[in-house]
């Protein structure tokens, strides 16, 4: 059961440290994801033609797909502006939850799923957190504080729980939701290690495509709360 | 479940480089060429429209030239038949006229001619009476007889005057 404790990250897994910061499995990953994800943007955006092959086909599916996705939640002006932040944690999320199908991850040193751990979707929360309240106070200015006193200031503290519930929900959900699926993966490994973990990858294809879906989404709902008009 | 800091500042660190990576190398050539191509795409619409338009406008003005020209061929057809038919009545005309004239002279020429015909005519009858009358006035005729026949002669030749 080697494995499992491995994938609950129970081991210290430090590999070496940059600038004084530890540098683990789980940031190895996250590098060659990125690493992969600038490649293919590089390839497409580097021979664009207007008659597109395969793989621009692909790219100009995805961001138009998210483009108008993002549209019909944020409307297609506010879509616009926020789409590099959404795209990215859209494509980020997937790509990271898509690591975990592949054989080996988990077990394999300096492999392993980025969102399998809390640590980063905290992480990625954090981030859509700050950026709803900057989108917030960007569009509507004070107005956007105002809020967190409405309807009455008494709520002042609830409101602001409100807020801080937000990014814990959306880690909590997409950490468990892959951490689960990658448990369930390495059991299914451990105990019979040739073909019984294939219909768990096959579903962890889809999961980790809903999940990074519903991340987005949630996102995108945040900040069209918070940049909503007469709210 | 597991929180490191260190994990989770370099979640942080990571997005916001591959955002800014996957923003220059990614998002906004693609979201530009793609947006080119719309316009590209609607502007060669609005102009495939104009053109069909214009050469709408042009067929329209052409159809119409033909007409008129057709038009005015028919008229040139026309004015040109009149002044033929006119030619033709006026040259009938003139041959009609023509052939009066030299009706006329002929009948003139006739009446000249019988007139002419006529004169030697009385004068051969005179003679021929003068040399009848000369053989029966040598023999019987009586000087009243002559007189009489003479003027009886006469009167008969102004009759057929």
């Amino acid at each position: 059961m080697k494995g499992v404790r491995e994938v609950e990250g129970h081991t210290s897994d430090i590999l070496f440290k940059i600038f004084g910061l530890p540098v683990t499995s789980h940031v190895t990953t996250m590098w060659a994801i990125m690493a992969v994800l600038f490649i293919l943007g590089l390839v497409v955006s580097r021979n664009l033609q207007k008659v597109p092959g395969r793989l621009q086909s692909l790219a100009e599916f995805t961001i138009e797909g998210l483009l108008n996705f993002f549209g019909g939640i944020l409307g297609p002006e506010k879509a616009r502006r926020y789409f590099p932040f959404l795209a990215t944690f859209f494509l980020f999320i997937l790509f990271s939850n898509w690591s975990g199908i592949f054989p080996g991850a988990g077990h394999l040193k300096g492999f392993k799923p980025p969102t399998s751990t809390w640590s980063v979707t905290i992480g990625l929360a954090i981030v859509v957190f700050v950026l709803v309240q900057v989108a917030g106070i960007r569009e509507k200015g004070l107005g956007y504080l105002a809020h967190f006193i409405k309807p009455i200031p008494l709520l002042l503290p609830l409101n602001i729980i409100e807020e801080l519930v937000k990014p814990l929900s959306l880690s909590l959900r997409l950490y468990g939701n892959i951490f689960g699926e990658e448990t369930v993966a390495a059991v299914l490994f451990s105990l019979a290690p040739y073909f019984s973990p294939i219909p768990m990858q096959i579903l962890g294809i889809l999961f980790g495509f809903i999940q990074a879906l519903v991340f987005t989404t949630l996102a995108a709902i945040y900040i069209s709360t918070a940049t909503a008009e007469g709210h | 479940m597991e929180f490191t800091w260190y994990e989770f500042t370099w979640a942080i660190i990571n997005f916001l480089v591959i955002l800014a990576i996957l923003y220059k190398f990614f998002y906004n050539p693609v979201i530009k060429f793609l947006d080119n191509r719309s316009d590209e795409i609607r502007r060669n619409i609005t102009e495939a429209e104009q053109a069909r338009a214009e050469a709408e406008a042009m067929l329209e003005d052409y159809r119409n030239k033909l007409a008129g020209a057709r038009q005015e061929a028919q008229e040139i057809v026309a004015r040109a038949t009149r002044v033929g038919e006119e030619a033709r009545a006026a040259l009938l005309e003139q041959s009609r006229a023509e052939a009066a004239t030299l009706l006329e002279k002929a009948h003139q020429e006739i009446q000249r001619e019988r007139d002419e015909a006529l004169k030697a005519l009385r004068q051969e009858v005179a003679t021929l009476a003068v040399m009848v009358a000369e053989k029966i006035l040598g023999r019987t005729v009586a000087k009243e007889d002559h007189i009489k026949m003479v003027d009886q002669f006469l009167d008969e030749v102004g009759e057929v005057h």
